[in-house]
This record gives structure tokens, sequence and C-alpha cells, in this order.
């Protein structure tokens, strides 16, 4: 819209005036606008229309184009009942996408808003919705087009929140790869066809993963290890699998919503449980047909859920709605397999089919024998020559084991020997073999996180890769006896983030102690009462001092008179700021493979989950630096967030490098603890060794440097505590927070335990 | 002062599940102090009554609790109008008469409140009141015992070490599943059909124990069940109220819970 001309503020005495006089040059536009006028100036005063007048002009300046006033136009009119704010509000909005965004844009922004007044009843929700909108345009400008024109589908939820979170979790996912943004608010990502449909009561494995630990722990006494299963590239539905020790279930069930989710997810947990918990070893692959090697499967899932209801008779409620197969229909291989699986789990099942009947005669004759896992390979095998000479199809590749909540049966067979069995059986194991490969790769990936062995000392960094600088210290020198001014530049590095999973992991391994700890939350947490004796007023009478007063009363003294008891409860009033050294020697490996900053980790988070449950508010700061104008600080969690998957994912990305300048960041978490409202404050250091920097030559001077931090931080009425792995660094340690207040963990693997104790016992004082 | 009160006339039902008969009275007849750890609602509490009435002596019963102390144990002066006077506390009372005496829960107690039977569990089994500048040599009858939950365990709740070794310690766990069926049979007049049901349930919410639960359900929860449903209520109510609500307040573990119990039923 070139011709727009832009105002001169002398000519325009109002909006209205100006408005008239564009519109009368534009001859396309001129009609809509008389008639959109007509409607409104029936509606409005006249100032209502000179702000109105005003919006229109500020759309025009932005260049949005007739489509975009018209649109704008539509929008005014066709809302009777609302008043003016909320149309003044729009053109706001609009103007701004399309600066940000361009005209199309903004116009298919403003087609879309009858769509967004229809989803969301009230104004403050459009208002969310504008904003949610202009905060889009200036991130991620190219998608507002392709996401205002499926509006309707996006809005279908029909919460605000819903739809914020759609754009939320969109940025993040595509974290500025334009080509993933797109493909997302296109509604081609499979995230996103999830997010829309979750909204309608769709069930992830992601939901029920708790629900389901425990139920399963519940029923059988162990606890799995449960995984996802992401949704499979081909239109074969998914099934659970079950790699080694691991369950793992499909991401979601499609077709499967609300209650039936949640039922269907419970038996495929149960009955992969059942597998690991009731089967046996593996079986031989040796020379066994694709065929056999189903039916092989199919009986030792009977097998193994007979055996369970025998203890769990109520476990054939929960599969037996899934045994759906009708004794009529077309022979086919997978119909006699479902068929089968029906006969030998439920006894009520009538079917006269040869194959079937024999299969249940068969199961039925080794029913004494059901502990032994044998009889499934020797069933198996019968069954399968049988079904073979019936000459059936059976494609092995599109074969989906039924009913829906088994499992593929993968992990019953042993596929480390290279199997001499033809293609098609190989096949079926590849995706088996790859991912139990993937899950062994799992483990020592966590230990190799530390970054190459370049990034140690001396690597030069880009400046504009050091981070924010959060602050200037000034730094003790030791030889001058003088502090030296802004001579230490503290940098903020944002944290990479890893997997809380792992530290989950971590810490349901460490369950013991966890268990400890968690005791010793309880006992803190409880707030033991203290009695006080010998009181002037209480509830309660103080029998021994009632008695003395009553002594010193007949023997003509003066009795003492107090003689009441009262308590009271001692409440914990601490926030800790607890500083993580991450430097080079964390990368050290233990005798058990892992390195100290695993351990580390795991002390941490065993320690937060503590805190975090006593509701005493503290905060996780790595520490490294690199010569003194890098001292580089991480914040794992700060003091206002609470801590969560979030700083779960932060603390397990934390990675060894550089050096220890412990003054530095000391000084720092003194700036950082220093607003807490609490009544004592205490930072906690981890630490493996004396202080050292790359350019500073005598260890000593950092140590004088950390000593006078300390020595600072007490006169502000700040502890702090440092807790050292290993001996080397305990004279350093002890010089600089003083011998009572430094704690030596000898074996690094006992830090854990020792961390956690450590805290209560400066919690309690 | 008479201990018949005391006394236990008829036999309290108790189905041994080990050698905990035979090593308490064998403890009794050395008069060493015994402790009972384990979880509650297991039949500590029912054991010691049965004890003593294998044993015909009278049976005190302390429970222990935070603010109890030393003068509540041993006794105290006591304000009358003629004068003070000095009222034995049942400690003493079962140490000058020969009782066995029973701390139930002793860890609940502040730990120098336990320190006054130090000397009544080693040799020299006295009991002194420095109050009443007297010490009491123990009746020959006298014997101590302690329950103590190891479930409890903490810094903070623990015993001392010097309280611990003076003990033998006989451990009480859930007793396996046909003796508790027949004792959920026995103290709930349940048949024995609904009981194996109960065991089941009891068994799966111990499987949670230290995942999601502190302690699974007890014995004594089941027979509250067992009792219920003898008395008209469905099985799932009976279940839900006597075992599911009680044992945890987290939603996420009562789901779990009740899922896992469906599958136990018939």
């Amino acid at each position: 819209m070139s011709t727009a001309a832009p105002l001169s503020p002398v000519q325009a005495t109002s909006a209205t005036q100006t408005l008239r006089q564009m519109m009368r040059q534009r001859d396309a536009l001129r009609a809509p606008f008389e008639a959109t006028w007509k409607e409104l100036s029936k509606r409005w005063s006249t100032d209502d229309l000179d702000a109105w007048a005003a919006a229109v002009l500020a759309l025009a300046n932005v260049n949005i184009g007739p489509t975009g006033l018209i649109a704008y136009w539509d929008v005014s009119r066709s809302d009777t009942a609302a008043g003016i704010a909320p149309l003044l509000e729009a053109a706001d909005a609009a103007t701004e996408i399309c600066r940000n965004a361009g005209a199309r844009a903004a116009a298919l922004s403003l087609k879309s808003l009858p769509i967004a007044r229809n989803a969301f009843a009230s104004e403050p929700m459009l208002t969310r919705w504008w904003s949610a909108l202009r905060g889009l345009s200036r991130e991620a400008p190219e998608v507002i087009e392709p996401m205002a024109l499926r509006m309707s589908t996006i809005l279908a939820p029909g919460s605000i929140d819903a739809f914020e979170n759609f754009i939320a979790a969109g940025l993040k996912l595509a974290a500025g790869n334009k080509a993933v943004r797109l493909d997302y608010f296109t509604l081609q990502h499979e995230l996103t066809r999830r997010l829309v449909s979750r909204e309608f009561g769709g069930v992830d494995f992601a939901e029920t993963e708790r629900h389901l630990k425990t139920f399963v722990t519940a029923l059988l006494g162990r606890v799995p290890l449960l995984r996802s299963l992401p949704p499979a590239d081909t239109a074969i539905p998914r099934r659970a699998s079950i790699a080694g020790p691991l369950i793992r279930l499909p991401d979601v069930y499609r077709g499967f919503e609300g209650d039936a989710a949640w039922s269907l997810y419970r038996a495929a947990a149960a009955h992969a449980h059942a597998h690991l918990v009731l089967g046996s070893d593996r079986f031989i692959v040796g020379k066994l047909k694709p065929l056999q090697i189903v039916l092989v499967g199919l009986i030792e899932d009977a097998r193994i859920e007979t055996l369970a209801m025998r203890q769990l008779p109520g476990l054939r409620r929960l599969w037996a709605p899934y045994h759906t197969a009708k004794p009529a229909g077309i022979a086919t291989a997978p119909a006699l397999l479902a068929r089968l699986s029906r006969t030998l789990f439920d006894p009520d099942y009538a079917d006269d089919d040869g194959f079937v009947a024999k299969g249940r005669a068969l199961f039925g004759q080794s029913s004494p024998r059901l502990e032994d896992p044998a009889i499934s390979r020797e069933i198996g095998m019968l069954l399968g020559n049988d079904l073979g000479q019936m000459r059936v199809q059976f494609n092995a590749k599109t074969y989906v084991v039924e009913p829906v909540y088994r499992d593929d049966n993968l992990g019953l067979w042993d596929f480390d020997e290279p199997p001499q069995a033809n293609a098609e059986v190989l096949e079926m194991f590849v995706d088996a073999a790859r991912i139990e490969q993937q899950e062994s790769d799992d483990a020592p990936r966590q230990e190799n996180q530390a970054p190459d062995s370049e990034a140690g000392k001396a690597r030069s960094v880009a400046p504009d890769q050091r981070g924010t600088v959060l602050a200037t210290y000034p730094e003790w020198d030791r030889r001058h006896g003088i502090e030296r001014p802004e001579w230490t530049t503290v940098r903020e590095v944002a944290a990479v983030r890893g997997d809380p999973k792992r530290i989950t992991e971590a810490l349901d391994r460490a369950d013991v102690l966890r268990g400890r700890v968690a005791q010793l939350v309880r006992g803190l947490r409880v707030g033991r009462s203290v009695r006080l004796n010998r009181q002037h007023d209480g509830h309660d009478l103080d029998l021994d001092a009632v008695i003395d007063a009553g002594l010193a009363l007949r023997t003509g003294q003066d009795p003492d008179p107090r003689v009441f008891r009262s308590s009271t409860s001692k409440h914990r009033d601490l926030a800790t700021l607890l500083l993580i050294d991450t430097s080079q020697s964390t990368s050290d490996r233990l005798a058990s493979g892992a390195t100290v900053l695993d351990v580390e980790r795991l002390a941490v988070a065993v320690l937060a989950e503590a805190m975090q449950a006593l509701q005493d508010p503290f905060g996780l700061l790595a520490f490294a630096s690199d010569g003194r104008d890098d001292v580089k600080l991480t914040t794992v969690k700060a003091f206002g967030e609470s801590y969560g998957a979030d700083s779960m994912a932060r603390l397990d990305g934390l990675a060894s490098g550089y050096s220890t300048r412990l003054g530095t960041a000391l000084r720092h978490a003194g700036a950082v603890i220093a607003p807490a409202t609490s009544f004592r404050k205490l930072v906690l250091v981890l630490t493996d060794g004396e202080p050292s920097d790359i350019d500073v030559d005598d260890p000593a001077d950092l140590i004088e440097d950390a000593r006078r931090a300390v020595m600072n931080l007490h006169a502000r009425g700040i502890d702090s505590f440092g807790v050292v792995l290993g001996s080397a660094g305990i004279t350093a340690a002890s010089r600089i927070f003083g011998r009572g207040n430094t704690m030596l963990v000898h074996r690094v693997e006992d830090l854990p335990s020792r961390l956690s104790e450590l805290y209560f016992r400066l919690a309690r004082r | 002062m008479s201990l018949d009160a005391y006394r236990i006339t008829s036999e309290p039902y108790y189905q041994p599940h080990g050698e905990e008969i035979e090593i308490f009275r064998a403890a009794y007849d050395e008069r060493l102090p015994v402790m009972l750890k384990g979880p509650t609602g297991c039949g500590k509490t029912r054991f010691v009554e049965h004890m003593a009435w294998r044993l015909g002596r009278p049976l005190i019963t302390v429970a222990a609790h935070e603010d109890m102390t030393a003068a509540d144990l041993a006794g105290r002066y006591l304000l009358e109008p003629e004068g003070t006077v000095w009222h034995d506390g049942p400690l003493t009372q079962a140490v000058r008469q020969g009782a066995i005496c029973y701390l139930d829960e002793i860890v609940e107690a502040r730990q120098d409140t336990t320190v006054v039977i130090h000397p009544l569990t080693d040799a020299r089994r006295v009991l002194p009141l420095e109050k009443h500048n007297e010490i009491v040599p123990a009746h020959a009858d006298f014997q101590l015992t302690i329950s103590y939950n190891p479930g409890y365990q903490s810094a903070v709740k623990d015993l001392k070490e010097s309280t611990k070794q003076r003990f033998l310690a006989i451990d009480f766990s859930y007793p396996p599943p046909q003796i508790e069926s027949a004792i959920v049979t026995r103290e709930s007049g349940a048949d024995a059909a609904l009981a194996d049901i109960l065991v089941a349930i009891g068994q799966r919410s111990r499987n949670l124990q230290g995942h999601g639960l502190d302690e699974g359900a007890s014995t004594r929860m089941l027979i509250h069940a067992g009792r219920l449903v003898r008395g008209g209520l469905p099985l799932a109510t009976a279940v839900q109220s006597s075992i599911v609500l009680p044992i945890t307040d987290n939603p996420d573990v009562r789901a779990a819970l009740r899922a896992a119990i469906d599958a136990c039923m018939p």
C-alpha cells in the first residue's frame, strides 16, 4: 500500500478527518470503509470513533494493505456486543505483528480473531491470545502466517493455557531451527499432533509412568525399569517390548483414550513385568522358523499369565477385555493365533477349530509342569509345525502380536548367538538388537560427558562465547597485602541441559541412601518441641518445681514462683547455597568407573531432594575458572525457582573443565545468598582439591584470597563450610574455612551420604 | 499395692512363627532384658501379653512418648494435705513386685529417660531412685522388655548404642502367608478364602515399602478389614477404608495400590 501518504501532524487535526481524507483517495477501500463507519457511528461516541480511526491509521501506516484493513473493519463490525477496547487492542497487536512478520501475517491474524473469540469466552483470555501472537511474531515471524491459517485446529482444546503451551513447546522443540519450527507450526510434526490430540483426553506414557511403576511394584514386588518407545515410522502399530531388564511401552496407544488408555497401560505393564519376574532365561533361536518363534512366544505368554493369575486372580479382569477373538471368520494365521491366545487365556471360550483345540489340549496336558519354561518351546514348536502344514499365509514382517497389551516377545530370545535361521528371522531381531545396543550405550555415556581433553586449562575461548558478565570482584594480593579492586570477572555460563531421567535413575539406584535421608528429613520436619521447665507461665504445672516451692513454703523460705512448664517448637530458618566445583580434576575416574563429578552430582541430587522436601530455600551453583577475567558460574537452581525436572536437567548437564578460583566464587556466592531473608545463611562448598588457576603460579595466593572471602562472608553473617573430596586438599581447605568448618571425605563414593548428613547436622545447630 | 489388676487371666491368642516363645522363655529364665523389633501391627504387644500369661507374671505396659520424663517411669513426690508423699512410677512398681515391665515404642521417649533403665538391665539389677534416696533391688521375677520399630529409625530417633547393647533381640516381621492367613481367620472370624485374599492384598502393599509407602499394611489392618467384611461390608469398601485410605495420603500411590489390590480380588 505504497499510496498511503505519510501523515503530517499539522494537518491531522483529528484522526477521523485524516482517515476520511485518506479514504477519499482510495477507490477500492472507500465503499467498505463507508459501510463500516456508518455502522460504527451508530454505536459509538465521537471520541470512540476518533480512537478507532487512529487505530486504523496506525495499521495503514505499517502498510498492512487493503486485505488487512478490510479484515479489521470486518472484525470491528462483527462483534456488536464488545466495547471499543478489544478492537483497539487488536489493532495494536496487528500493527506489531505487521511490523515483525509482514502484512499477510497481520491480516491473517485479524481474520482468525473471530475463531479466537469463539474459543475464549472472556476478554482477558483474548488479551493473552494476542500477546502470545505478538511474542511469537518477535521470535519466529515466519510461523505466524501458517499458524493463523490453522487457528481453528490449534484452538480446538479451547483453553488459552493449551495455546500458550503449544507455542512454548514449539519454540523449545525447534530451538532456533527454522525448518523444525515451520514443521511444528504447520502441524506436520509428530509432537504437534500429539499435543493437539492430548487435549482431547489422549494419554501418553509420560503421564502414566509413575502410576505404572508403583502399580507393577506392588503387584510383583520388584521395581520395573520403564522406558518409552517412540512411535514407529511404519503403519504397523507399536507394541510393548522388553529389552534386557527394560520394559519399553509405546508413547501412545493409538485409539485408546482416557480411562481406556490407563487400563491398557496397566495391562501391558503387568504383562511385561510378569515376563521378567515369572519368565525364564531367554530361549535359544536355533533353527526355529518365524512361525514357530511366534508360537513359542504365544505359549510363553499364556504360561506366565496363568502363573500370574494363580497368584493374583484379579489380573484376569485386567487382561480379559482385550481378548476379543471370535471362533468364526477366515482362518488366517493372525486370526488363528488370536483365537489360540484367547482359548489359552479364557477357559470359557469355545472354539472348535482343530488347531486351536489342539493348542488347548497340549497346554492343558502340561499344566502340572507350568513352572517349566521348556513347555513353551515344546508346544510352540509342535503347533508351529501344524500351522505351517496348514499352508496359511503368514508374513513375519507385518505380523503384530495380539491382543494389544502383549509385548512383541523379542525380549524372550537370545540373539547373541548368530541365528542360523533364514533372513526373515534375522529381520525380526534387528530392531530388538538395536534397542539393546542403544541401551547399553546409554550407561557409559553419562561418564563420557567430560569435554574432550583439550578442554583443559589452556584453551582459549572466543570472547562472545564466554557468557554474560555478572560482576567483578576484588582479589587479595598476598605479597603486597592489598586488595586489588575489580580484579576478577564472573561470567554466567548458560547451563547445558542434560537428561533429568539420568538423575532420577541414579537416585533410584541409590535408594537405600535416599531412604535414609528421607527419614532424616522426616525427623527434622516434625519440628521437635522443646520443653521448658520452671517457667513463670505455661500450660502445665512443673511438678518438681511445685514440690520445691511447697518444701520452701513449709520450711519458711521464699518459694520460687516459676512452677509452670511450657513447650516451644524450634523452627529452622536456613538458606543454603551449594557451590559445586566442576574443575578439570572432577573428571578423574574412581575405581567404580564413575567420575568424581558423577558422584558430586548424585550427592547434590540427594541433598537437593531432601532440601526440597523440607522446603528450605536453597540454590545450586557450579563454578570453574579460566583465568581471572573468566570465572564461570552456572546456575543449576536459582533460589527463586523450585527444584524439578529443569534443575535436574541442568545438574545432569554439568561437565568438568577448567580450574578452581575459589575466592571469587565464594564472593559471588555471598552476593547471591545475601538477599535471602532467612535467619541463617550457609554457603556449602563442594571441592576436590586446593584452589588453582592458570594465571596464578603460587596456589598459596588463591588459598589466602579464599580465606579472606570466607572471613568476609562471616562478617556479613553468612556461614561457609567446605566439603573436601580426597585428602589432597584438606590442608588448604582447613586453612580457608577453618578446621571446624571443613569436612574431609576420604572415599569419594561416601560423599552422597556424608553430604546429606552434614547438612542435617548444620541445619539442626 | 497389689498387681492383681495387671495379671492376665485368659490366654491371649498368639500364633508363633519362629522360635520366639522359646527364646523369650530362655531369656526370662535368666532374667535377661529383651527387645522386640519389628514393624507396627505385626504382633509384638500381643506376644508380650501371651508370654506374661504363659509365665504367670503380671504385665505392666508403659507406652513411651516424647514428653516422658524419668520421673514418669520411676516415680515422684506428690503433695498431699499432710505433706509430700512418694509415689512409685510404673517401672518402680514392676521392679519391687516382680512384674514384666513392657516399654512400648521406646524410641519415642527422650534419650535421657531411657537411661534410667540402664542399671536394671545389667548385672546390677537395681533401680536407683535418687529423689527418694533409695536403691530398689529388682524382685527375682522382674524382667524388662522393650519394643522398637526400626522403621522409625533416624538420627533424631534412634536408640543409643549403650541402650541397644543391653538387650537380647527378637526380630518380628510379618508372618509367612499361611500363618498370617490363619491369624486373620482366627482374629477376624473371616473364612479361609477371604483371609487368603486379605493376606495377598497385604503383600501387595508390603511390596511398595520404600517405593511410595513407609510401611506395608500390618496384620492388624488385615484383621480389621476381615472384621468389616464379616460385619457385612463389601470386600472392596472394607479394604478401601481399612487399608488404602489409612496407609497413604498420596493420591498416585493410592491409585496404584487400588489397582494392585484389584488384581488380588477373585
